[in-house]
């Protein structure tokens, strides 16, 4: 191929600046946030990992109680008689930072001695101001972050620590952890002779599984040997069903930007016709044609690539923020300070935009290869391929939706979900050139009524429909998505609101005003519990005390309570009869369980639970399945007498107080807080304060996904743009002869707007079907496989007539500028270029 | 990483689990690579040097009392129970073996008892098996502190422990300390040795007061037994040998030793095949010299001892080997003479590479001796240990 051809084929794009901008905005934009999202997920997990990697260090196996924790007795012995060198002792809690409120910091008591081969931090202080000695002797001193300044107080219960630096934790991702020695964690956290865990380094291979059956026979019943990726292997499914949620949403937008970059590359092609006659007629071979027309794409493809890397990185470090502003607030645990560019995510980045751009260019190239030489082939004849075309996309668009039906109704796991969303997706996007051919039909006798101008505009529409089936059809994917995801939401929402004005159905809810955990957080005191019920006013009173056990890998709360009967009309069963349910439940002797844990555990009432108890395993008929969007592992109920039973610890952590009718709650409130002083002091809150808690966290986390959605409109929009100015501009000879046979501009620019407000209204119309399959698609299959939760499906007028308003506005929107250049050709000039 | 820390309004701390969507990220901590692994805690800069107000120090002789000198002495800072030996299987096939228990007092009283975890009293253990036949040296260490039986030291029955690596004497016995049963075990390295005394204690320096450098307290208290017959087996991977010869035991306390010149010390113990055993350690002056607190003992095959003098030995290293690990340049062939008793020894060591390569870097192994009592030749066997020969510091 000689310069020359190139030379030929590229000066098309350089004489045509804002058709090149356009397109390479549009790669750049289908990039960006397929890279944001990428690495605003890899950063986030990135610093998780490194803090987790510090946290829980390099143990293979790991040796866990159940409610009490490992008493440290085992260790010892582990070390003495098992000969175990490679096992670390650890004590990990929280403590709310006394200063700082809601703040809580990680407590992280291990053995230095022990610790070498499992964690990083200790080996990270040599010879900076560790004190050893210190650190292992002063019962207040410990290792803290760098940004906790030289000493830092904490609270447990009524009590104060204060913590003296004795060495200094580098690395942002430890801002909220801080280390001490065991002895001084057993202090700080008030449990002495007692470790969270055990950390083990087992060897690989059949010697260390042999090992680990002869440990787990050694141990006391109550105990477990795990491996920690066991423990989390339910954390990374559900991380994996978060980041496809993201990715999905970025490979949408992706999916619009494959149909710019197609739509950029064809028009290019389509203009150039006459002169790849010409080439053709001059001796270019096929080959080189389709060559050169690839390898200009591949141009573009590399610069909108690069743009689209830049601002992705942009992107993505503003994302970061959103992702982990959630993961802070839940735990205040850890902070994502650093951005991390993996190479994997820019490769990914970068990888799909040239693809897609490749992908793309393969059609139109292909057909600038056949344009038979010499042969100046009119628009037309494409035209006509393309309606051709029709029942085969009909067909093929059939074929997809069939295959993604079966997809999503043969599989049961998360990723064929994802699989058959998309290819449900890509069949409506097939489907679209013909529906909108159908609208223009049905659209007829009305643009009859309409007049002249009207008539043309949406014949237009079928005329070029080269040109517009791919841009409505950009259009409507990307607001599809929108609506997709907002009626997700939506619904998610309502169901969380209906669901916990329901569960919060006491007026006033009690608990110890500490927020330390380690697993066991105050209890209640008896005499408090004597005095709520003695109160006047009070009408009854709801107790609960969750602990946190392992079932099958995931942990999971039980919950011993003891339920008013207003409080059990709260609770809405979708499987088993509530009268008996909660008879049954009363004894003590059967559980009812959430509704993730039922999905997850396939169980149903008549099947049986077996739980770990302080006297061993024992089975407990399930009576009752209840809805639950509380904790995507699950959660098991079981009464108060129950669990004394068959557990050693009986605490009260919270209580729920149902007022008597008319009861002035404030009055209550404050009789309560007077009653209770003396005695130990509770935080009230009402029912309503819980509520919007919650709500306002719910939206805080989805945050990200409204600006992932307005992304995807923001891409469409670059599409329709810059589809339109395509369309229109190709059309300059054709409106410069309308305006030689008497048009005005005005009613060039009427015709022009016609059509754009058209076929923004066929892409809104199409995407209210598409987004409606996608949200149900989302909330009956995606939501279901990843979390368990079953979501209602509401449907919200406003955001279906918002969605076809906007498409219409963007439609206009992207027709100005046309209309604008439209109205200032000169119709001579325009005639003369031919 | 627990998925709620918010126990107390569970309901509502498990509708945050709700925004657990998020929070679902951590999970990925499974994917990402382990970090290179370094060494752990600088322990030894903690356990060493400092402030030595408030222990006890070793300022003059004093009365020793038996069993209970066998055990701890907390109120001092250092302290070990430090046991070496050569050994051999039927075939002829040679050994050398350390096992040391060092106590180290992180402070001289004891901390208040909030935990059982807190003690003021910590162990470290060496333990080395050096194989001849298949020119291999391994080495190992480990800590603990003293608590929940994980370590100690106790007098009555005589036990010092490390885990499962032990010095335990009989349930009830004359001294208590013998028998002595030696065990020690890392993977698949393994001693299992039982120690029998041919010859009485010998009490080191002045009636057992060994004085290091010039300041008053820089000694230690230190007694010896120098000739302790050895069965036992000896295992090295697959291969278990069942092995015999004689061990060196040396208890020593103190608080502080070295002065600001004295830079590393040689110490030698020897056992000659005439029943001699000769023990010297030289300290060495920053200016390169052997420094005059430099001392050792001769205690003759019927147990009788004498005390040999920093200027009655000469010793001069002859061949050097530097450690390709370290670069650390140590002697492992002397020339050892004691004019006054006629004995003229080339002490070599059985392997170049006896480098212990912990925590504190030293080298210590078994070395062969072999030289002349006046106009009889005479050979034996013994151990060396050679400390802080890094290169820039003074040494010869």
């Amino acid at each position: 191929m000689t310069p020359l051809i190139w030379r030929a084929l590229l000066r098309h794009p350089l004489r045509h600046p804002w058709q090149l901008g356009l397109a390479i905005l549009g790669i750049a934009l289908g990039v960006a946030v397929v890279l944001a999202v990428d690495l605003a997920n890899a950063s986030a997990r990135q610093s998780f990992a490194l803090a987790m990697d510090r946290v829980t260090g390099q143990a293979t196996h790991r040796i866990s109680g159940g409610a009490r924790g490992v008493p440290e007795t085992v260790y010892a012995a582990l070390r003495l008689e098992r000969g175990l060198r490679q096992a670390g002792p650890v004590l990990t809690g929280y403590l709310p930072h006394a200063d700082q409120k809601g703040q809580l910091l990680q407590i992280l008591g291990v053995d230095p001695f022990a610790e070498g081969p499992f964690r990083e931090p200790a080996a990270d202080l040599t010879g900076s101001d560790f004190n050893l000695t210190a650190f292992l002797l002063e019962p207040d001193t410990a290792l803290l972050p760098e940004t906790l300044g030289e000493q830092v107080t904490l609270r447990r219960g009524e009590q104060h620590f204060t913590l003296r630096r004795a060495g200094t934790l580098e690395g942002p991702e430890l801002d909220g952890l801080i280390i001490t020695d065991l002895a001084t964690a057993q202090t700080l956290l008030g449990r002495p002779g007692l470790l969270s865990h055990i950390d083990l380094i087992l060897p690989e291979g059949p010697a260390g599984e042999r090992l680990a059956a002869e440990l787990r026979d050694w141990l006391p019943a109550d105990l477990r040997l795990e491996i920690p990726a066991e423990r989390d292997r339910a954390t990374v499914d559900l991380s994996a069903a978060f980041s496809l949620n993201l990715t999905a949403m970025s490979l949408l937008a992706l999916m619009v930007g494959m149909f710019l970059i197609y739509n950029a590359i064809t028009f290019s092609v389509v203009q150039r016709r006459a002169l790849l006659g010409m080439l053709r007629a001059l001796g270019v071979s096929r080959r080189e044609l389709f060559v050169g027309v690839l390898g200009e794409a591949l141009l573009l493809g590399v610069v909108g690539t690069a743009l689209g890397v830049l601002l992705g990185i942009w992107l993505g470090s503003g994302l970061v923020h959103l992702v982990t502003r959630t993961i802070n607030d839940l735990y205040y645990v850890l902070s994502v300070r650093e951005f991390f560019i993996t190479p994997g995510s820019l490769a990914k980045g970068v990888g799909l935009g040239l693809l897609a751009t490749l992908a793309a260019a393969w059609l139109p190239a292909r057909e600038a290869a056949d344009a038979p030489p010499g042969a100046v082939l009119s628009r037309a004849h494409l035209e006509t391929r393309w309606r051709a075309a029709l029942p085969r996309l009909i067909a093929a668009g059939g074929l997809l939706l069939g295959a993604g039906g079966l997809v999503l109704g043969f599989s049961h796991d998360l990723i064929s979900g994802f699989i058959g969303l998309f290819l449900l997706l890509l069949g409506c996007a097939l489907l679209t050139p013909p529906a909108v051919v159908g609208l223009v039909r049905l659209n007829q006798p009305l643009a009859h009524r309409l007049g002249l101008l009207a008539r043309m505009a949406s014949r237009d529409v079928v005329r070029h429909l080269s040109r517009t089936g791919v841009a409505v059809t950009a259009l409507m994917i990307a607001f599809s998505a929108t609506v997709g995801v907002g009626v997700m939401v939506d619904s998610f929402r309502g169901g969380v609101a209906i669901w916990i004005s329901d569960f919060l159905n006491a007026d006033l809810y009690l608990a110890p005003p500490s927020l330390e955990d380690g697993g066991r957080a105050e209890a209640i005191a008896p005499e408090a519990l004597a005095i709520l019920r003695g109160t006047s006013g009070v009408a009854a009173v709801s107790t609960y005390q969750g602990v946190n056990i392992d079932l099958a890998g995931r942990p999971v709360t039980l919950i011993a309570a003891d339920l008013a009967p207003a409080a059990q009309a709260g609770y809405h069963l979708i499987d088993g009869d509530p009268e008996s349910a909660w008879r049954q439940f009363q004894s003590g002797e059967a559980v009812l369980i959430s509704e993730p844990l039922a999905y997850r555990q396939r169980l149903r009432v008549g099947d049986t639970l077996e739980l770990p108890t302080d006297r061993g395993p024992r089975r407990f008929p399930v009576v009752g399945v209840f809805l639950d969007y509380g904790s995507e592992h699950g959660r098991v109920l079981l009464h108060r007498a129950g669990h004394a039973r068959y557990w050693e610890v009986a605490t009260v952590g919270s209580a729920a107080v149902f007022a008597t009718p008319g009861e002035d709650l404030t009055a209550l409130r404050e009789r309560l807080q007077e009653r209770l002083g003396p005695v130990q002091p509770l935080l009230i809150r009402s029912n309503r304060d819980i509520q919007a808690l919650t709500m306002a966290i719910f939206d805080r986390t989805f945050t990200i996904t409204h600006v992932l959605r307005l992304l995807a409109i923001l891409v469409a929009v670059v599409g329709v743009l810059s589809a339109l100015l395509a369309l229109q501009l190709e059309r300059a000879r054709e409106f410069a002869m309308l305006r030689a046979v008497g048009m005005t501009a005005g009613q060039i620019g009427g015709v022009v707007s016609l059509q754009t407000g058209f076929m923004g209204a066929a892409a809104g119309l199409l995407a209210l079907p598409t987004g409606t399959l996608l949200a149900a698609m989302l909330i009956f299959v995606i939501h279901r496989r990843a979390f368990g939760w079953s979501l209602p499906f509401q449907v919200d007028p406003v955001l279906l007539l918002e969605t076809v308003v906007l498409a219409v506005v963007a439609a206009l929107l992207a027709g100005l500028y046309p209309i604008w250049r439209m109205a200032r050709a000169r119709p001579a000039e325009a005639l003369r270029t031919e | 990483m627990q998925i709620m820390k918010n126990r107390r309004f569970w309901w509502w701390g498990s509708t945050l689990v709700l925004a657990g969507l998020v929070m679902v990220v951590t999970g990925y901590l499974m994917t990402s690579p382990p970090p290179e692994r370094t060494s752990g805690v600088n322990v030894s800069a903690a356990l060493g040097g400092g402030d030595h107000a408030g222990y006890q120090r070793a300022e003059r002789p004093r009365p020793f009392q038996f069993p209970a000198d066998h055990g701890p002495h907390p109120e001092f800072r250092n302290e070990w129970w430090y046991v070496t030996g050569n050994l051999a299987d039927a075939d002829g096939r040679r050994f050398g073996y350390q096992l040391t228990l060092f106590r180290i007092a992180l402070a001289p009283t004891p901390p208040e008892m909030d935990s059982a975890w807190r003690t003021n009293q910590v162990y470290m253990g060496h333990f080395a098996l050096t194989d001849v036949a298949d020119q291999q040296h391994h080495a190992f260490e480990r800590f603990s502190r003293a608590v929940l039986g994980l370590a100690g030291a106790q007098a009555a029955p005589f036990r010092v422990w490390l885990e499962d690596w032990e010095l335990a004497g009989p349930e009830s016995g004359a001294d208590g300390l013998f028998p002595l049963r030696i065990r020690a075990r890392e993977g698949e390295i393994a001693v299992d040795l039982t120690l029998t005394a041919a010859k009485p204690m010998v009490l080191q320096g002045d009636r057992g007061l060994s004085q290091k450098s010039a300041e008053p307290g820089n000694a230690s208290y230190y007694y010896s037994y120098t000739r302790l017959p050895t069965q036992g087996t000896v295992q090295i991977g697959p291969r278990h040998f069942t092995v015999s010869g004689a061990s060196w035991l040396d208890r020593e306390w103190s608080t502080s030793a070295l002065g600001p010149e004295q830079s590393g010390w040689d110490w030698f113990a020897l056992h000659l095949d005439d029943g001699r055993d000769v023990m010297f350690y030289r300290l060495r002056h920053t200016d390169g010299g052997m420094h005059s607190f430099s001392k050792g003992v001769l205690v003759a095959a019927d147990g009788q001892a004498r005390l040999l003098r920093w200027d009655e030995v000469e010793l001069q290293p002859l061949d050097h080997w530097t450690s390709p690990h370290t670069g650390d340049r140590y002697p492992i062939r002397w020339r050892l003479r004691v004019p006054a008793e006629h004995l003229d020894l080339t002490v070599t060591a059985k392997l170049a590479d006896q480098e212990m390569r912990l925590t504190v870097r030293y080298w210590e192994g078994a070395v062969s001796v072999a030289g002349r009592d006046g106009d009889r030749a005479i050979d034996g066997r013994g151990y060396l240990e050679m400390t802080r020969y890094e290169p820039g510091a003074a040494t010869r």
